[in-house]
């Protein structure tokens, strides 16, 4: 059998336990299409193939001993770099880490790891998951697989392009705000952000904790929906996970008659900007399909719309500079830069060198702007008054899911732009992710879903995608909409 | 608020940050900073007046531990990790600057 770096989960799952293929041999696919296709697209930063082949071999035993398996027993899957796996670099794509190996694993892995999962390798993102493009990475570029001129979309960039270009069966990503749905929809391909608290992050490399999340990138919608059951739970070592509110087989299967009894809002902020009219004709024929499904549409309101890309540039800088305030030179790796010579230097200089020379731009920004909105006599104008709008903006989709069930919208106001399009102009860059703020802000699942092409994607037809949000801890309403529009 | 952030305020917030940066970086950095905090005017213009600042939901409330001792799990893979170590210690250079004139 060929091509099965090509599987979905689910086609992997039932095409294994009727015996048509190998866990092995699909391991082996994904290796093949890595070394073949990863150098012009620059998904993979670092791989795993010996410990990925042994896992494979060991699922495939168990198999032959008529054993049961876990629901992702052998799925070949990426993990982006700044999420922990024991013995593994972790570089979150900077400078500051190129030399760190994760001394334990992160709590996702450890559940994907007692599901026997197979870990191809570690993906590349923008530095501590800080962009919109991948561009943002001390390493290397990844290009869009539909047009290499162009960017995947980030931070999870590398997660999405191995996932869109067949080099693993899914990934995991992370999301503060966008960097899974958005990479999601430039690939075409299906990005999950999970309900804030719903999946651990002991393990993640921290952006911003009040946001942080982490989600798969996936083939189909059904495909999320069996990675995510599998990764979210209670965990203590993550105080602000909480107790699992979900229904396994819902969040997998959810009931067809009650999708027709629906109502999907369509918020007319998302709508009022000049969106580009591809998107818009593309929006237009997901609301269609829906309707003809005899889901009921209604347009409503969330005011405070054009407030919250601020809001979460005020925000999350701030939690950035105390979370990036750790990678010291101390007590994580050292870059070699430094030069250190440990007689005669002292503490502050240290500091100084590592963290001058070892972030890049974008993070070194994000810290001082933070440490700005932070100080005293800024700190009421900005990081209180950012705090009070976060207040207004969630209170908006309070007062929405009164009157509705999930909110629809474009996920990017513009297709996949071109490498270097937007790098100069750090604003430029923010207003990428314009429709993912407000949900981020709020702590609100949302998963991005490719709009059907009836072409195959290519630099004149580029994926687009649309973003189903839904209430807190309501995934199954997302996912369910989805693998209904997946399948009708 | 007249311009807010100035090249003494910004060298100020990055010794605090602890990052170096060469005169290239500042003035970048400043133009940058500028443009952003200008785009965070619009929410200025918004009255929050009365409006409680958005604190930890509720949900995420409830999950803290109880307070039991327990063991450490992995002190020995976090000591492997450290750039430098001494006797499984962590070491760190000199903290304070030795003074010659004294004993």
């Amino acid at each position: 059998m060929t091509n099965l770096n090509k599987l979905t989960i689910k086609e992997f799952r039932d095409g294994l336990r009727a015996k048509r293929f190998s866990a092995r041999e699909t391991t082996e696919a994904c290796f093949r299409a890595i070394k073949e296709g990863d150098k012009k697209l620059g998904a993979f930063l670092s791989t795993n193939e010996e410990p990925a082949l042994e896992t494979a071999k060991s699922v495939d035993a168990s198999l032959a001993r008529g054993e049961e398996l876990p629901e992702l027993a052998g799925v070949p899957l990426a993990v982006k770099d700044n999420i922990a796996i024991q013995g593994l670099p972790a570089t979150a794509g900077s400078r500051i880490l190129e030399f760190y190996k994760a001394p334990y694993d992160a709590s996702v892995v450890t559940k994907l790891k007692e599901q026997r999962a197979v870990f191809l390798g570690k993906t590349n993102l923008d530095e501590f998951a800080m962009g919109s493009s991948t561009e943002n990475s001390a390493y290397q570029f990844t290009r869009n697989p539909y047009d290499p001129k162009r960017v995947p979309g980030g931070s999870s960039g590398g997660s999405a392009v191995a996932v869109a270009a067949d080099l693993a069966l899914a990934a995991l990503g992370s999301e503060t705000n966008g960097s899974v749905r958005q990479p999601a929809g430039f690939c075409g391909i299906v990005g999950l952000n999970p309900t804030y608290g719903s999946v651990s992050r002991s393990g993640l490399i921290a952006m911003a904790s009040s946001m942080d999340k982490i989600g798969p990138l996936t083939k189909t919608v059904e495909d999320a929906a069996l990675l995510f059951r599998n990764i979210t739970g209670h965990d203590p070592m993550d105080a602000t996970s909480v107790p699992s509110h979900y229904n396994r087989d819902e969040l997998l299967n959810f009931p067809h008659e009650k999708i027709r009894t629906m109502t999907i809002g369509l918020p007319k902020e998302y709508f009022a900007t000049n969106l580009d009219e591809k998107i818009d004709n593309a929006i237009d024929s997901v609301i269609k399909r829906f309707e003809s499904a005899g889901i009921t549409i209604k347009t409503i309101s969330l005011p405070h719309t054009k407030y919250a890309l601020a809001c979460y540039y005020i925000i999350m800088p701030a939690e950035v500079s105390a979370n990036l305030a750790r990678y010291d030179g101390i007590r994580y790796a050292r870059i070699k830069s430094a030069n250190v010579d440990h007689g005669n230097i002292k503490l502050k200089e240290l500091y100084l060198k590592q963290r001058g020379l070892g972030f890049g731009s974008e993070a070194k920004r994000r810290i001082i702007l933070g440490t700005f909105v932070l100080s005293s006599g800024y700190y009421d104008a900005y990081y209180k008054k950012a705090q009070q709008v976060r207040a207004l903006v969630r209170k908006d989709f309070e007062d929405a899911f009164k009157e509705v069930d999930v909110i629809l919208a474009p996920t990017s106001p513009t297709v996949p732009f071109a490498i270097g399009e937007r790098t100069a102009d750090p604003l430029a860059m923010y207003l990428a992710d314009i429709f993912m703020s407000p949900s981020s802000l709020a702590g609100l699942p949302g998963i991005s879903i490719p709009v059907r092409s009836s072409a195959p994607y290519s630099p004149e037809n580029l994926p687009i995608g649309f973003q189903l949000i839904g209430k807190h801890f309501r995934e199954s309403d997302i996912l369910g909409l989805g693998q209904y529009y997946e399948k009708s | 608020m007249a311009s807010p952030i100035n090249k003494k305020i910004l060298k100020h917030a990055a010794e605090l940050a602890r990052i170096e940066l060469n005169a290239r970086e500042e003035d970048r950095l400043l133009k940058d900073i500028l443009n952003i905090l200008a785009y965070f005017k619009e929410l200025q213009e918004l009255d929050t007046t009365g409006t409680e600042a958005a604190g930890i939901p509720k949900e995420q409330n409830q999950s803290l531990r109880a307070d039991n001792a327990s063991e450490g799990t992995n002190h020995g893979a976090g000591v492997e990790s450290f750039p430098e170590t001494n006797d499984g210690f962590l070491k760190v250079p000199a903290v304070f600057e030795r003074n010659n004139d004294e004993p």
